[in-house]
């Protein structure tokens, strides 16, 4: 048996180690995790996965990248040149799995100092977009993905992986001229993909949690002038279980939590279709709200 | 060969379930990772969450199997609320496996993850029950008219069936040993001597046959590939009976469950439950019964060493982040043959094992269009 090693990244709230001997893939993970740092391999990780090559067949024709965790392979395999979206997907779901002593929301989280804004979304309603544009108007980066929420503090932790952007958001992105964008995977199961980069002050900043002051439902059409409504508090509790992806798992501990998210936030529907016009309205709705 | 530090985890996975255990979080992580491959992360997390000296990050990794556990014990006490107003006392209805050990309230339940609620009615009773679920809302998966009949035919359970929404499927069984196997036996006795659970329509197997269920269940289903929660029931069940007994250890459950497992000719099965509850999980009840076992009950040498072989490579976790080793392979394969082997006689065998190489090779072919 070759030997196993591993390279472990801290996100934040949780450690991903993974396993590959696949050269292009550890290429992959050289550019897009390069202001992490590395951890101690061997030191406790809260995901610990392998991407292997495909075996038989697939070892030498049309290559495939297989992504084994736990004695089970829960994802039909990738093209060979695929490892980073697979690695990012698949560590999400096997995140989304196990980090039950926390809410976990299907959301965006950005922060201005210590106030947090917290974007629970549906795929296609922009979120990586408007996510992404914020931080790169100056809003801290927590994450792409997941609003972790602590049921004991109600505070939000940052579980800061690169953000996946997909289609039309590639090229809006990349036109910033701070933006650091790694390949684009084309044809992928969510169409063309490509991952955005942190800035390094918000991977530095991965361990420090925030307070939630919006909660903000994004909903992008194009031609659309921007238009906010409020939604009311329980409206925005049910909406944030909803958006969950641990909330029925949690219980009694999952409704306590959005209660208390609902309540000590300011809640909206936001439709838009120029971010700059959306950064500046959420900008305005943080400097009003911050203090409660 | 599996490493130091691999055997060091699963030692401690293995001790886990009954006792506290100080390590360091390197071994906390391997052991977590090999319970959750094997389903025991419920268990373990019932077994050590509030002990002392818990890493902070291991001890969010149990409250977080914890949490699922919980949640899995409320779907199923809500499907078992759902399928009581079915039980109308004209038959009996008993419960087996998880759902059971839940509605008595076993240790061994704490932490438990069940898939599946399995229900035992008389054979008489079986369409009756169907329509019944039918009627309520419950739905199979359509099979094709080979498999309708497969089930039908050949096995001891109905096509798993579904409540839209619900999250555990409910398995209508008439009898606990698929009807072709050589084990096969008439499940008539095992729901005469079932017992009534208080406050409840459902009824449960008697404890002698509650463990000879395990024990069948354990070393006669599939490739056994990471079945060692099977065992750990096999291990909960004999000790909530030894402490049941107190100190009347050879006159109470030892001595019924061995007359029980003569009487209904699974002796073998309860040799190999005692055998690996014994050598995994050093139950003290049945390192005590394996030498109470007569001797047509012990497998013959060759045999044995075999399966002492053959089983922990088949059922134990190896490295959770490679595909199992070739040994492993070769090992569930064997066992899955031993299954078929004991499941059909050959002249239903063969043609059932053809008919499914063929489909396999189709849908291969498929997947590549």
């Amino acid at each position: 048996m070759s030997p196993v090693s591993y390279r472990s990244f801290d996100l934040g709230a949780a450690r991903v180690a993974v396993h590959s001997p696949v050269p292009g893939f550890q290429q992959q993970l050289d550019f897009i995790y390069r202001d992490y740092g590395e951890e101690d391999p061997d030191a406790f990780a809260d995901v610990r996965l392998s991407l292997l090559p495909g075996s038989g067949l697939r070892r030498w024709w049309r290559q495939q990248i297989v992504l084994w965790s736990e004695s089970s392979q829960p994802f039909d395999p990738y093209p060979l040149a695929h490892g980073l979206p697979l690695f990012e997907w698949g560590g999400n779901w096997l995140l989304a799995q196990r980090l039950n002593a926390w809410l976990l929301l299907h959301a965006g989280v950005l922060a201005r100092g210590e106030h947090a804004l917290i974007l629970p979304a549906a795929p296609g309603s922009g979120k990586s977009t408007l996510s992404c544009a914020l931080h790169l108007a100056g809003w801290r980066f927590l994450s792409d993905e997941f609003g972790v929420i602590d049921p004991d503090s109600g505070e939000v932790l940052p579980l800061l992986k690169p953000a996946a952007l997909k289609n039309q958001s590639i090229e809006v992105i990349r036109a910033h001229p701070q933006a650091r964008l790694g390949p684009v995977f084309p044809g992928t199961r969510k169409g063309d993909v490509a991952h955005f980069v942190p800035d390094a002050a918000s991977i530095a900043a991965r361990h420090q949690r925030a307070r939630p002051r919006l909660v903000v439902f994004p909903q992008y059409r194009a031609g659309a002038r921007l238009r906010a409504t409020p939604v009311p508090p329980a409206d925005a509790a049910l909406r944030l279980g909803l958006n969950s992806f641990n909330y029925r798992s949690l219980g009694s501990i999952g409704f306590h939590s959005v209660i208390r998210l609902a309540r000590s936030c300011v809640a909206c529907e936001l439709e838009y279709s120029s971010l700059a016009e959306a950064i500046d309205y959420l900008n305005a709705l943080l400097d009003d709200h911050g203090e409660r | 060969m599996a490493s130091a530090e691999h055997v060091r985890a699963l030692r401690a996975l293995l001790d886990g379930l009954h006792h506290a255990q100080q390590l360091d979080p390197a071994c906390w992580e391997t052991v977590l990772r090999l319970a959750r491959s094997t389903r025991l992360h419920g268990r373990l997390a019932a077994a050590q969450l509030g002990g002392t000296d818990l890493p902070a990050v291991v001890e969010r990794h149990l409250c977080s199997a914890a949490r699922i556990a919980a949640f899995n014990r409320q779907m199923l006490i809500a499907e078992l609320h759902q399928l009581a107003p079915l039980c109308q006392g004209d038959f009996p209805v008993v419960l087996l496996k998880g759902a059971a050990y839940a509605a008595q309230n076993h240790a061994g339940a704490n932490g438990r993850l069940v898939s599946d609620v399995d229900l035992l009615v008389p054979r008489s009773a079986l369409r009756t029950m169907e329509q019944r679920l039918h009627d309520a809302g419950w739905r199979s998966a359509p099979l094709d008219p080979y498999d309708e009949r497969y089930y039908r035919d050949w096995s001891h359970e109905t096509p798993p069936l579904r409540f839209p929404g619900h999250f555990l499927e409910v398995d209508l069984h008439h009898a606990i040993t698929p009807v072709t196997a050589r084990l096969n036996f008439d499940p008539a006795p095992l729901i005469e001597a079932s017992e009534a659970l208080p406050d409840s329509v459902f009824r449960v197997l008697q404890g002698e046959d509650q463990l000879l269920h395990a024990c069948l269940h354990c070393f006669q289903d599939g490739d056994l590939g990471l079945r060692l929660r099977e065992v750990a029931d096999i291990d909960s069940l004999l000790r909530h009976h030894g402490r049941a007994d107190g100190a009347d250890a050879t006159n109470g459950f030892a001595r019924r469950l061995i007359e029980r497992a003569t009487q209904l000719g699974l002796l073998r099965p309860l040799w190999y439950g005692l055998h690996f509850a014994a050598r995994w999980f050093a139950t003290p009840q049945a390192v005590t019964m394996l030498a109470q076992l007569p001797p047509g009950a012990w497998p013959a040498a060759t045999t044995r060493l075999l399966m002492d072989r053959l089983v922990p490579l088949a059922m134990l976790p190896g490295n959770p982040d490679l595909p199992p080793p070739l040994a492993a392979r070769l090992a569930r394969q064997a066992m899955l043959t031993r299954y078929h082997w004991q499941r059909m006689p050959l002249r239903l065998l063969l043609p059932h094992l053809a008919r499914k190489a063929i489909l396999r090779t189709r849908w291969r072919g498929q997947a590549q269009a």
